[in-house]
């Protein structure tokens, strides 16, 4: 465990060598100034005439969870887009010659070095969420004094998106000792086949016909992470402090994740350097 | 029990698809007992890194096994007891010379006051101390070899491989090194050396292994890998008188060498003491008699080239 956390501390502070995470601070910070801005400027009036017009305060949490999520949702897409871009190299550059003999000499097994590099990078990002969630959080929440401690699972809910991909990304990695197949395979499922075939299985499966077809497609739903369901679905869902109503794109997320873990440990176990 | 051991030590690549396949080590046996600086030398390509890294768990044999210690290098913590200098060593641009020892002294095992210590004592011994704070970015070769030379015995190990140690080393921070090693040998520390520099390897080992093409083709002290066969040096007040030269036996044979010196092939040490016996009668004057023997580098290439050859055939 220590050597784990030896490492993951050490993919950190290479996340901000690389200036990733400094990156991603200012990126949140500028998301947090406009989003102070725009809020610090918003009429209360407006909100409070539907919570009178109504007398449901429910509506009132409502609408405030939902400017919330309207403003993270968008950005948290756009810093798993980048934290695929920044953390795709982490494994490749651990495994180049004369970098990888040298940690493979020192007593500490394959799989610690792997588990690592993977936590190190899930730290950098889990970090970077937390800032920028937090903060529009915060602002909200001073501003139309409800807090929503709910709103706080995105923080786990994206966190645990780029976990998925991310594994990917490793396994990828110890494959082509690169970071350009990981990189494309994780754009391809987090924007194209991902929300791709959430469309399918919502709105076309049912107008499907053919058996075969529907397999094929129930298949590649099942196998491929649910990036798309996760951030949409589930987190709206808990951000909103509703139940959540089907766990089965976590668990199959999930169990992809372990999948992809478990093959990258394999394949470096009994790779060669 | 043996510092380092392999038993038939066998590493065979194979390409892509696995149709072509080079040895790059075939049935390596070695045994080298504990505090011996042991050099192996061989040209490019002929296994010598390979080895090492068989030896470290860095790659696996597909035959035969080996121990370090005692034990077998698939457990990897007896690597807390080595330490490893690889030729072309990366390390994170972004830390400086210190935190490169704190992070692989960390992962050797050691922390806190302990660590802080040894990080102080080793940039010292490879004259970094001032340089401690720098980003190894910054660093030269030579700084990072020495760098390099710190980060492998940071954990103060027993045995230690160091490949290619002075590459990149001026002559006196070469000299320094070998003063690290000999100090490391009193110690009782192993030390296993990869080396082109074949002067350098002969100031510094005990014992010298020749690899070719993946086999060891030769194994032994430095001594008597290098000494010639009843071949002896001799120089005399003036010159020999013709009479001596001209009566040599079967096997026997004089030369002039440059110097002025003669070299005298003898068939045993019999013929030498009756040689002396011989210039004394005479009323010559000897000036010195001393054994010849081949530089390393002599003997080195003569193997390989025999080696090749035999390979041919």
């Amino acid at each position: 465990m220590k050597n784990i956390l030896i490492i993951t501390w050490f993919t950190l502070r290479e996340a901000m060598a690389r200036k990733v995470i400094i990156f991603f601070a200012g990126l949140s910070i500028v998301t947090l100034l406009i989003t102070f801005a725009i809020i610090a400027v918003t009429d209360l009036n407006t909100l409070l005439q539907v919570q009178n017009q109504t007398n449901d305060p429910q509506i009132f949490k409502e609408i405030v969870s939902s400017i919330q999520l309207m403003i993270v949702n968008p950005l948290s897409g756009l810093c798993l887009l980048l934290a695929i871009f920044a953390s795709s190299s982490f494994v490749p550059v651990m495994l180049e010659k004369g970098n990888i003999d040298l940690l493979l000499s020192k007593p500490v097994s394959r799989s610690q070095l792997l588990w690592g590099k993977y936590f190190g990078g899930v730290l950098v990002v889990f970090l970077n969420i937390l800032f920028l969630v937090a903060g529009v959080w915060l602002i909200i929440s001073f501003k139309f004094n409800y807090w929503n401690i709910s709103f706080l699972y995105s923080v786990v809910i994206i966190t645990f998106t780029f976990a998925v991909l991310y594994s990917l990304i490793v396994l990828c990695g110890i494959l082509t000792k690169g970071s350009m197949l990981g990189m494309m395979l994780s754009y391809f499922i987090f924007l194209i086949l991902s929300p791709l075939l959430l469309v399918f299985k919502e709105k076309i499966y049912m107008l499907i016909d053919n058996n075969i077809v529907k397999t094929v497609i129930d298949v590649i739903y099942y196998i491929v992470p649910k990036t798309a369901e996760l951030l949409s679905k589930i987190n709206v869902d808990l951000a909103l402090g509703k139940p959540v109503s089907d766990f089965q794109p976590v668990i199959t997320s999930f169990l992809f994740l372990v999948a992809c873990m478990m093959s990258s440990i394999w394949l470096f176990n009994n790779k060669d350097f | 029990m043996n510092a380092i051991e392999t038993n038939s030590l066998t590493k065979i690549y194979s390409s892509s698809f696995g149709k072509k396949k080079i040895t790059a080590l075939n049935d390596f046996t070695i045994s080298i007992p504990p505090g011996t600086i042991f050099g192996l030398l061989g040209p490019n390509g002929a296994g010598k890194t390979t080895l090492i890294k068989l030896l470290l768990g860095i790659t696996f044999p597909n035959a035969g096994n080996s121990k370090i210690l005692g034990k077998e290098v698939s457990d990897y913590k007896i690597k807390s007891r080595i330490g490893y200098l690889p030729e072309n060593h990366k390390y994170p641009p972004y830390l400086s010379g210190k935190q490169v020892l704190e992070f692989f002294g960390k992962l050797s095992g050691m922390q806190g006051f302990e660590l802080n210590r040894r990080i102080d004592e080793m940039l010292d011994l490879v004259k970094l101390e001032k340089w401690k704070k720098i980003k190894v970015k910054a660093y030269s070769k030579g700084m990072m070899q020495r760098l390099g030379l710190a980060q492998a015995m940071i954990n103060n190990p027993d045995v230690l491989f160091l490949d290619e140690p002075t590459d990149g080393v001026d002559p006196i921070g070469r000299k320094e090194i070998r003063d690290i090693l000999m100090n490391l040998k009193e110690m009782g520390k192993t030390i296993f050396l990869n080396s082109h520099l074949l002067s350098e390897v002969e100031l510094v080992t005990d014992r010298v292994g020749i690899l070719n093409k993946g086999k060891l083709i030769r194994e032994g002290k430095v001594s008597e890998l290098t000494e010639r066969k009843q071949e002896y040096r001799i120089r005399v007040e003036g010159k020999l008188p013709q009479t001596i030269t001209e009566n040599l036996l079967a096997g026997q044979s004089i030369t002039v060498l440059s110097d002025g010196a003669y070299s005298l092939k003898l068939n045993d040490l019999n013929e030498l003491n009756s040689f002396i016996d011989q210039l004394r009668n005479n009323h010559i004057i000897i000036t010195e008699v001393l054994p010849l023997k081949n530089t390393l580098e002599e003997m080195f290439i003569s193997l390989i080239y025999e080696s090749d050859k035999e390979s041919v055939q």
